[in-house]
């Protein structure tokens, strides 16, 4: 590629991608909304339908149709406005300090009754706050700093507004991981972000996923693949797996249909062969119209059934993820056979012990090449003008993954004698061990019903 | 990027595997060979395996393993021109910027071009990546290696410092990642390369705290919002199977066992000594009418115990005569034999058949500190 130093725009403006992921609400969307305390909502947006955000008001729904995400707006008499965001002020230092505030004493003359009256007049936020400020006895006492956070937690109490939060992985996950981490297993953004890199995820790549996570490990790869490529899940029911985290996920139907397939533990077993209807006519003419587009219903899906099953077993998947609440163990003896050399297996649990077990077991087959366990450690912190810190509190853990390359093994191969460390070695000698992964070549393999070569 | 292909073919690049410490990249080219410690490998041997395969040496012994090349094990594999970035940090990043195929992203610099790999390979054909580095010599060599491994077509680089002249593109970007010394210089060139129709994203990955503080100051200046600000780190395990801990009761059976064997071999000794005196004084008496001085053996008795508690370590005094030994013995801390390359874990045997257990624990000396990422929004401009 030849180097540029200079690159004009129109050239640039020519190969500008066009991009599936056209950044804009539409009707019919789930979207997430997040309110001045911080918590975020999700609203199904209907066409004509007004949605109620409790005190924080309601609002038709049309008003955001086809806006791009990230504004933040204020509602007022039933609809709504663009505002700017609140802006970010650096503090001055004063002499002030909390040496003469003492808990429990009693500051505000204002009551609730007539805070309450206030709202229910259609006083704005920051009229009320204004109020709440000037009759508060020990408001000049106060830090800057201190009023600072005073002014915004009224703010949070009072102000009818809200900020719509973009559909990606990230802000996603953060919204299931505070509503029920139990349901995506604990699985922390970091984490499911490392799954995708070390399973090398990539538009066009064709993957293999166990989600018990609620479709959270699904959604990832989906928004990874980009509309191209092929994702066969095996879940444990029978008809197709709910995956409630696509909900908000808000794909386009590019981005699912033809790239998503699932079967379960029962279909995606090569010796079985699953009961379906019977697509053939028993009489030898269709009874009625409607017979006939139900048998025709009937093939097509047993026909699907059988493709993907047959795309499954005819295997080189690149990659297989799994974040379930079934034995790993059970699971790679099954799906280690559709993944081609070189593939990456990825495994998450919330637990330690089940990929330290797993990890102790796979060492011993040399088909799972540097079986590695880690933990993922996030920190986050408040960035405002002189008030840098961490997050006073955060989440206890983001989950262990295990990661192992598929290895096509040549047990002819000799590992080489183990190396002493000598005077000259000496910078080489952390990696000069001998080969580590080959010292349990002896051990019997883990018992795969399908042999992959 | 790099082959798709289920065989290995002339003119692929490589990934050979020899131990977790030693990962190397080669360009297959028959008539070459790859020689190592570990064996002898002539290129011509590779053509047509297939991808992960374990290949033997030619000399009998050590083998490598020949794997497809992923921006993470490249990563493994690259030569450093620079402090590159890690799998956490990129993973992390790329989430956060929303990096998704068909989107465009700025990179300024390039640097050793880990992040570029990563990011160019998540973009995919329909996106774009554009790469600014300032170090004429390092952009020369990230040109030839993109160009090499087939980037051409995602990646466009230039041989430009950012914080003087700006990016090259301007409404255009969807996200922008600056590992800069001086971030805080290119946020208002940034601002110019993100397009303003749609929410858009930017990260600066600085060391140093004070590097945070002032870029956190120019992006506030220039409009940016929800700045926020994360440290992340992948912390490996160590796993290794021992023997299932022993109980104290164990320790206490021990040491009451020793407790016993003390107090029969002094018993022991003082018959012993008993028995000795009695015969002396027999014979004293025998010989001579002279009066004992010490009538009891006292004296002798005392001295006796002195040795016996000096030299009562079992190491020193095994009783040669007890049959409990054996079992006292057998009760030894024995250092076992796991698959950890220390002993501070070895474990002393319980006395029945020893139950295996798998054990994890954090490594001992781990990357402690990247960088601080910092982040923040530009929001899209709002439409009358």
């Amino acid at each position: 590629m030849a180097q540029r130093s200079t690159q004009s725009s129109s050239n640039a403006a020519l190969r500008r991608p066009c991009n599936i992921f056209d950044l804009l609400i539409h009707a019919g969307d789930t979207v997430l909304l997040r309110v001045p305390t911080g918590d975020i909502k999700s609203c199904k947006l209907e066409a004509d339908s007004v949605i109620n955000l409790g005190k924080f008001g309601s609002f038709p729904a049309d008003a955001l149709i086809n806006q791009p995400y990230g504004l933040t707006y204020e509602v007022a008499n039933k609809t709504i406005n663009v505002i700017p965001p609140p802006a970010v002020e650096e503090l001055e230092d004063t002499d002030a300090t909390n040496e003469l505030i003492n808990d429990g004493q009693f500051v505000q003359p204002l009551t609730a009754a007539e805070i309450e009256a206030l709202k229910q007049s259609g006083v704005h936020a920051t009229e009320i706050i204004k109020k709440q400020i000037e009759m508060h006895a020990n408001y000049s006492l106060k830090t800057e700093y201190s009023k600072d956070k005073y002014k915004k937690r009224k703010a949070a109490k009072y102000s009818k507004s809200f900020t719509t939060v973009q559909p990606t992985l990230f802000n996603v996950c953060e919204y299931w991981f505070t509503k029920d981490q139990t349901r995506i297993l604990g699985m922390r953004i970091d984490t499911i972000s490392q799954m995708m890199h070390l399973g090398n995820v990539r538009p066009g790549g064709r993957y293999i996923a166990v989600d018990d996570a609620s479709g959270l490990v699904v959604s990832a790869l989906l928004e990874r693949l980009g509309g191209n490529g092929r994702l066969i899940t095996i879940c444990d029911v029978d008809s197709p797996p709910a995956y409630p985290v696509m909900t908000q996920m808000n794909f386009p139907k590019e981005l699912t249909v033809d790239i998503l397939s699932s079967l379960n533990w029962a279909t995606a077993d090569e010796i079985h062969t699953p009961i379906v209807l019977s697509a053939e006519l028993s009489t030898g003419s269709y009874g009625s119209e409607k017979h006939k587009t139900r048998l025709s219903k009937r093939k097509s899906v047993s026909d699907a059934l059988f493709n993907v099953r047959e795309e499954l077993f005819s295997g080189e998947f690149e990659g297989l993820f799994i974040a379930s609440v079934y034995d790993p163990l059970s699971i790679l003896g099954r799906l280690f056979p559709y993944l081609g050399g070189s593939a990456s297996m990825v495994v998450y649990s919330p637990h330690l012990q089940v990929v330290s077990d797993l990890q102790a077991t796979l060492r011993t087959d040399p088909q799972y090449l540097a079986p590695n366990i880690s933990e993922s450690w996030l920190r986050r912190y408040q960035v405002l003008p002189g008030r840098t810190h961490p997050l006073m509190t955060t989440s206890g853990g983001g989950g262990y993954l295990l990661h192992a390359i598929k290895i096509y093994d040549d047990p002819c191969a000799e590992p080489v004698a183990v190396h002493r460390r000598s005077k000259s070695a000496k910078q080489t000698a952390e990696s000069s061990q001998s080969q580590p992964e080959d010292s349990a070549s002896q051990v019997p393999r883990i018992a795969n019903r399908h042999l992959s070569q | 990027m790099w082959s798709t292909a289920r065989h290995v073919a002339p003119g692929d690049l490589v990934i050979v595997w020899l131990t977790r410490d030693l990962v190397q990249s080669l360009v297959v080219t028959p008539g070459k060979a790859f020689n190592s410690r570990y064996g002898e490998y002539p290129h011509s041997d590779l053509v047509g395996i297939p991808y992960g395969s374990k290949v033997p040496s030619r000399t009998g012994r050590g083998f490598v393993h020949i794997l497809r090349p992923t921006p993470e094990l490249w990563t493994l594999a690259l030569p450093h021109r620079t402090q590159i970035l890690y799998l956490a940090d990129i993973a992390f990043i790329t989430s956060w910027l929303y990096i998704r195929p068909g989107a465009v992203v700025l990179e300024a610099g390039t640097g050793s071009g880990s992040f570029t790999h990563s990011i160019a390979r998540t973009v995919g054909p329909t996106g774009h990546v554009y790469s600014y580095e300032f170090h004429e010599a390092r952009a020369g060599k990230a040109a030839e290696e993109f160009a090499r491994h087939g980037l051409s077509d995602i990646v466009t680089l230039a041989h430009r410092n950012v914080c003087k002249s700006g990016f090259t593109e301007a409404d255009i970007a969807d996200s922008v990642f600056l590992d800069l010394p001086a971030p805080w210089e290119a946020i208002g060139h940034s601002k110019a390369a993100l397009r303003k129709d749609r929410l858009t994203r930017i990260c600066c990955f600085s060391p140093c705290i004070e590097q945070v503080l002032r870029t956190v100051s120019a992006l506030n200046d220039a409009g940016f919002t929800d700045i926020t600000m994360y440290e992340t780190l992948l912390r490996p395990h160590e796993v290794i199977q021992a023997p299932r801990l022993a109980t104290v009761g164990t320790v206490a059976e021990k040491l009451k066992r020793q407790e016993r064997n003390r107090e029969d071999k002094r018993q022991r000794q003082i018959a012993a000594s008993r028995a000795r005196r009695d015969a002396t004084e027999k014979r004293k008496r025998e010989d001579q009418d002279v009066v004992d001085p010490d009538p009891d053996g006292h004296e002798l008795e005392l001295k006796k115990m002195k040795t016996t508690a000096q030299c009562d370590d079992e190491a020193y005094a095994p009783d040669v005569t007890m049959g409990t030994d054996e079992e006292v013995l057998e009760d030894q801390p024995s250092a076992v034999t796991v698959a950890a390359d220390d002993t501070t874990l070895a474990m002393p045997l319980p006395e029945s058949a020893p139950e295996i257990q798998v054990l994890s624990r954090h490594s001992k000396e781990v990357r402690g500190h990247t960088s601080f990422l910092t982040f923040a929004c530009l929001l899209p401009a709002v439409r009358s």
